[in-house]
């Protein structure tokens, strides 16, 4: 039962995200900052440590891919970038204490390096010409800010819904 | 060496970049169709979505409209000082358009390049990763929608179709940095310039977007033929550049400066429409053939 909750806890926030942004009223600064919502990874990062590492790495594939196809247009990034960011976060996860904060604390640190890709790979194939410094701050504070909120309203129900679904595995 | 081989997560590292390669290579070449699972995808999605973002749309509506209904006394007040302009304005309107009916009678032109009709859509979604600027609408081939059609809202011209599917289509907004977003418009005359005759239309293509400042840029040849432009004047669609109607605006010009090698000018543009508050718009579908119709 529980496992059908959470493949829809994880579509819904698909869906969010794009929702969000389109009721985000224009500007609400405004300083031109862009927000840029990571439902999804966090939902998926939080999973794939209170749950099961093997398949939120799988949620990371499916999702990204979806992603890809559904949102970017272009096929690839985040269809790598997710599950590559889950792996590595998890590997990291076992040198330190599964804490909730400390979890928190790593999830937007993943959130700022899979921003940091992305903006390598998009730099890269020229479909920006937005420099380092403005990227800093013009886009990855304020979605660092946006997805801290997100995280301190989400990080409790998340870590017992996820504890109970790991237990429920094991029985 | 052996050991380099039987090193799995390696090599899974190294497919992958591989096929993160070929597949970016692929969804950038200019394709003109989505493949079929693409368009699978996306229209079950759109569907899904519809139904979350409607009622999330009328929630919010909901609360917008009580807080705006504290503002009516004012509003309806200046709504009836402009409903007597309005009744001028059609009558205005329908005179000039009896006078350019019969011009064109005389001329033997069928169609212009400013003649077409609107289609009504809905957004159902927008790439939260806002790299690209897309927000998808939810009519597609089966309604008629083809590729590189115009899409406006209200205001001002927003964007243009990227891709197709049954159900769905992709819109491409101006605020993107694509460098393949190119739109070819016209600066209009100011007031007083339009009655000497000699000072006409200034002509350049927007090819990029200052996410800074939200303005678009557009890049003008400056011809030593007395032509200035200022700030306030207006911008609109100039219909050579294949697709698109002419004389949808696209917003005003808010300043003009030399660009890096000093050969031609920037001028920077602020958009009409909002770009970031969309939920209603309009998919124009130009009455006159495109270049690539006319060969078939």
């Amino acid at each position: 039962m529980r496992k059908v909750l959470i493949g829809c806890l994880i579509s819904f926030m698909f869906i969010l995200e794009s929702v969000f942004l389109e009721l985000l009223p224009t500007d609400p600064f405004g300083k031109n900052w862009i927000f840029v919502p990571y439902f999804l990874l966090i939902t998926i990062l939080f999973f794939s440590v209170y749950g099961n590492r093997n398949v939120g790495v799988l949620y990371g594939f499916v999702f990204g891919l979806l992603f890809d196809i559904v949102y970017t247009e272009i096929l690839g990034i985040y269809f790598f970038a997710f599950p590559f960011i889950i792996y590595i976060f998890n590997k990291l996860m076992r040198i330190f204490h599964s804490n909730i904060v400390v979890v928190s604390v790593m999830s937007l640190l993943a959130v700022s390096a899979l921003e940091m890709i992305v903006y390598q790979v998009i730099k890269v194939i020229n479909l920006t010409t937005i420099d380092f410094a403005s990227f800093l701050h013009l886009r990855l504070l304020p979605s660092l800010g946006l997805n801290l909120v997100f995280i301190v309203i989400v990080a409790y129900p998340y870590k017992r819904l996820f504890e109970k679904y790991a237990a429920e595995l094991k029985e | 060496m052996p050991q380099f081989f039987m090193n799995k997560r390696l090599i899974i590292l190294l497919v992958s970049i591989i096929i993160l390669v070929a597949l970016i290579g692929f969804s950038l070449s200019d394709r003109n169709k989505l493949t079929w699972p693409e368009q699978f995808v996306k229209d079950t999605t759109g569907w899904v979505q519809t139904l979350v973002s409607r009622p999330a749309h009328f929630v919010v509506g909901f609360v917008d409209n009580v807080k705006s209904l504290q503002d009516t006394y004012k509003e309806n007040k200046e709504l009836k000082a402009k409903l007597e302009e309005n009744a001028q304005l059609k009558y205005q309107v329908q005179g000039l358009k009896k006078d350019v009916q019969a011009l064109q009678e005389t001329l033997e032109e069928k169609e212009s390049l400013s003649d077409y009709t609107l289609m009504k859509a809905t957004v159902i979604r927008r790439n939260p990763s806002q790299w690209t600027e897309l927000v998808t609408i939810n009519r597609g081939d089966n309604d008629g929608v083809e590729k590189n059609m115009a899409v406006i809202t209200s205001a001002g011209l927003i964007g243009k179709i990227k891709s197709v599917a049954p159900n769905t289509a992709t819109v491409q907004l101006l605020s993107s940095e694509d460098p393949a977003n190119r739109i070819s418009a016209f600066i209009q005359p100011k007031e007083e310039d339009k009655k000497n005759k000699s000072k006409t239309e200034v002509f350049g293509i927007i090819a990029d977007y200052d996410k800074e400042t939200k303005q678009l840029i557009m890049t003008w040849e400056e011809v030593p033929n007395g032509l200035k432009v200022e700030k306030g004047q207006l911008v609109t669609t100039s219909g050579m550049g294949g697709v698109f109607p002419k004389g949808l605006a696209i917003g005003t010009v808010e300043k003009v400066e030399p660009d890096e090698n000093g050969l031609q000018k920037k001028v920077f543009i602020k958009p009409a429409a909002d770009f970031y508050d969309i939920e209603h718009v309009m998919v124009v579908d130009r009455a006159a053939l495109s270049p690539e119709e006319e060969e078939q």
